[in-house]
């Protein structure tokens, strides 16, 4: 990651190698913004890490990670109302947890600018869905830009503010992974200074959506949107490249594929690059059609600008023929790469490809079966050791509703403690629809920064209803998988300052928790068992939810302090005179830094992967493993 | 593609925890102080906890978007055996594959329930790929510079050695320095000296 430091600096004209990411975070800097709220989700997660660490430089900036993606939007919303210039980011279901605050913003509008930006997940890196958020833009009514690099990432913030400010509308900035994960040289603009204070100028018939005030606002929007398409019509966000009777129409990250495809195939072909997708220029697709016999449309997931030119070549009696993902020639799934872009021109066009794809295929096919390496639990996660005291304890016999974080994991043998997933907080209520209908044990499981996020209303509505279910709360003190983002829990803010932390037991116990206790999954794993049993016993005997909370650092933060102290501790080893070969280390707890000797067909440990935890040492039955010089 | 023979694209293979986005990145910063245009393509989140990780770095005016595709990719660094096996389909025939020999075993090997493919099976399976192979033992000369964990330097240090990228030595020494603080600094120098070494003749 780049240092906060240099994305700090005055320096125009100076060019740094940036991830979208970064480059939107510079871009906060240089337009002048009062305040950015966001929850961190994979991939705009560096988004947030930038401005975290940037923050108590700037001047008139104030920065929060939100506890989710709906408190965000609506504290970043209301700054805009207030009249200052703001944003929120959030991943493509992010945007779904916001959906209700993001539909009413459109409808008020703002005084001050704001930008969303939204990041997709195209192939579905780091999501558990692929869905396409330009939708929100049309069914919100609310404008849109789709940058193809770094460095458009950081220039259409800056216009988004501009015409977010002249239509008085928030405005969509939509990514994708590609986009966002890219690394590119981006250069430095002018530093601008936000406000320190604004006024709140009262204006309750315009932000106070009732019935009556909302009914004149939706025409009014219609009549927004007509004059966003307009500016769409006119703005250099949208323009056309190269010529020849083949066109292509394309937005994002798509226009780098279409454009190495072009030179590669050594076509002429006219490029429609729309940097501004919502609302699209409507005339001057039309002129292209009317230009272009035969139209390649190029969008990753679903037919968003496809069904817009078709619409378009309908309303305007144009004849052309407009190939896409309708036909089958480009997928609607999985994110494309300039392979995919140059079969599907060499096809519509009937051109020969100077690679030869069907080669390079073959190649791949003949390399298969290898040993998968998925992610993992790294060694010393002390999720492993909670998961498997659950499984022990149950006898792997429960249901384990799961949730969203590294612990989603979990799902692999030999844990396979994930059961049932739907989105952020879904441990804790699906839990409730299963033990109310199967009557076989539930234990949940959440980790503490989705437990703030999304956990609560879940468990207010177990115990108010009364439903039987076990809730093993990770409090592993951070947002781990998105990088180590600090939530309510922690007791440290997007501003770097020190606050109190709420406690995750004192919350459960003022929801009316009644059984509520903790647990250090490191201690001895029969101990933690033995935890893990007393809560599904009371559960079983009060017919009412219970909380176990199982903390402990994530390892990643306890390796970190290690190397910057250089003080480690003595390492674990198996005693190969103890060591039987049982596997039984290997078979249930399967640690990464645990290895079958396969000379010698006992345990053994990887010096340089084991992170000191231990937890090995109780899972032996021969007392094999220690810890100590060998 | 007409600028094909500028671009040079570079494929970084290898497991979450190895420093794959680290050299990318450096490489990466290596080239645009060499007034070279340059893209990465990285992936984070889920995609890195232990699993196998890649990384693209592209040099060239005809990079514009993030990714080396199957068969087009001339120079593939690989951390670890299997992890360079998983993605020689990326290379290009006549592209040049330099490979870490120490092995780090996937969880379904370590448990014994797959089998870790042996050096032969791993040769002859690359052979129908027209590269060239260079094996480097990385971690033998991480540890020798001071840190297992600097196997990423050693092996920047052997494509550099190789000739393999359009800067020196001496411009990469210099984005190590700026990258690394304390005493990591000494040892990632050190290690980019003996990747270098490791592959300049005599040896």
């Amino acid at each position: 990651m780049v240092k906060a430091k240099e994305l700090l600096q005055d320096a125009v004209g100076e060019t740094l190698l940036l991830l979208a990411n970064e480059a939107i975070a510079r871009a906060v800097l240089e337009a002048g913004v009062r305040l950015v709220a966001l929850y961190p989700g994979t991939p705009s997660s560096e988004i947030g890490n930038s401005l975290t660490q940037m923050a108590p430089h700037m001047e008139n900036f104030y920065f929060e990670f939100s506890a989710n993606e709906k408190v965000a939007i609506e504290v970043a919303g209301a700054a805009a109302v207030a009249g200052v210039r703001s944003m929120m980011v959030c991943k493509g279901p992010g945007l779904n947890v916001a959906a209700d605050p993001f539909l009413s913003l459109a409808y008020v509008g703002v005084r001050g600018g704001m930008v969303i930006v939204v990041a997709d997940d195209p192939s579905m890196w780091s999501s558990q869905n692929e869905n396409d958020s330009r939708y929100y833009a049309l069914m919100a009514n609310m404008p849109m830009l789709e940058p193809a690099d770094p460095a458009e990432a950081k220039a259409m913030v800056l216009a988004a503010y501009d015409l977010s400010e002249e239509l008085e509308l928030p405005v969509l900035l939509r990514t994708t992974t590609r986009v966002n994960h890219t690394r590119a040289p981006v250069p430095l603009g002018p530093i601008a200074r936000p406000p320190e204070h604004v006024v709140f100028k009262k204006e309750p018939l315009r932000f106070v959506p009732i019935p009556a005030v909302a009914r004149k606002q939706h025409p009014a929007l219609l009549r927004q949107i007509e004059r966003a398409r307009e500016v769409s019509e006119a703005t250099p966000l949208n323009f056309v490249t190269g010529e020849g009777e083949f066109g292509v129409v394309t937005s994002g990250v798509s226009y780098n594929y279409v454009r190495e495809a072009i030179e590669a195939l050594s076509i002429s072909a006219a490029v429609l690059k729309l940097g501004m997708t919502h609302p699209v220029p409507e005339d001057m697709i039309a002129r292209f059609l009317e230009a272009h016999p035969t139209v390649l449309v190029v969008e990753e997931l679903e037919p968003v600008l496809e069904t817009h030119l078709r619409r378009l070549a309908q309303l305007h009696s144009i004849d052309v023929r407009i190939v896409g993902k309708e036909q089958g020639v480009l997928p609607r799934t999985f994110e494309f790469n300039t392979r995919i872009v140059m079969r599907a021109m060499t096809g519509v066009l009937g051109v020969e490809s100077p690679i030869d794809w069907d080669a390079a295929e073959e190649r791949a096919r003949s390399v298969r079966d290898l040993p998968p390496r998925p992610p993992l639990l790294c060694p010393g996660c002390p999720h492993r050791a909670t998961y498997y005291a659950i499984r022990a304890a149950t006898r792997g016999k429960a249901i384990y509703p799961s949730d969203i974080g590294c612990y989603t994991l979990s799902i692999a043998p030999p844990l396979e403690t994930a059961d049932i997933l739907f989105d952020m907080g879904s441990s804790i209520t699906t839990a409730c629809g299963i033990a109310r209908v199967t009557g076989q044990d539930v234990v949940a499981t959440i980790g503490d920064s989705t437990f703030f996020a999304s956990g609560l209303p879940g468990l207010a509505n177990a115990v108010y209803n009364r439903h039987p279910i076990c809730l093993v709360v990770l409090d592993n003190r951070t947002t781990a998988m998105t990088g180590h983002q600090p939530h309510p829990g922690t007791g440290l803010t997007g501003m770097q300052e020190s606050v109190p932390p709420l406690r995750i037991e004192d919350v459960c116990r003022g929801l009316g928790v009644e059984y509520v206790r903790t647990v250090d999954p490191f201690q001895p794993l029969s101990e933690v068992v033995a935890e893990v049993r007393q809560l599904v016993q009371w559960v079983r005997d009060n017919r009412a939810p219970g909380v176990l909370v199982s903390r402990a650092p994530c390892a990643l933060l306890t390796a970190a302090e290690r190397r910057s102290t250089g003080v480690f501790p003595e390492p674990y080893y198996v005693d190969v005179d103890l060591c039987n070969g049982c596997r039984r280390c290997l078979n249930r707890f399967s640690c990464p830094a645990m290895y079958l000797n396969q000379e010698t067909g006992q345990a053994a440990i990887d010096p340089a992967l084991c992170n000191y935890c231990g937890s090995c040492v109780h899972v032996c039955p021969q007392g094999a493993i220690k810890q100590g010089g060998v | 593609m007409a600028r094909t023979g500028i671009t040079r694209n570079i494929v970084v293979t290898g497991v979450g925890g190895q420093g794959v986005l680290t050299l990318a990145q450096i490489m990466a910063q290596a080239a645009l102080n060499e007034s070279n245009n340059v893209r990465v393509g990285e992936i984070h989140g889920m995609a890195q906890r232990g699993g196998h990780v890649v990384s693209f770095v592209r040099i060239g005016d005809g990079a514009l978007g993030p990714i080396v595709d199957i068969g087009t990719g001339d120079v593939i660094i690989g951390f670890e055996p299997l992890e360079t096996l998983r993605e020689i389909s990326l290379v290009r025939p006549g592209g040049h594959v330099v490979m870490n020999t120490h092995v780090q075993y996937p969880v379904a090997v370590s448990m014994g329930h797959d089998r870790y493919p042996s050096e032969a099976e791993i040769d002859r399976l690359m052979s129908p790929f027209g590269v060239e192979v260079t094996k480097v033992d990385a971690m033998t000369l991480a540890q020798k510079a001071g840190s297992p964990r600097a196997v990423n330097m050693v092996m920047f240090g052997a494509v550099l050695g190789l000739g393999l990228l359009p800067f020196g030595v001496g411009t990469a020494r210099a984005v190590v320095r700026s990258a690394f603080g304390g005493r990591y600094e000494a040892i990632n120098s050190a290690a980019l000296d003996l990747g270098v070494a490791a592959v300049s003749g005599g040896s």
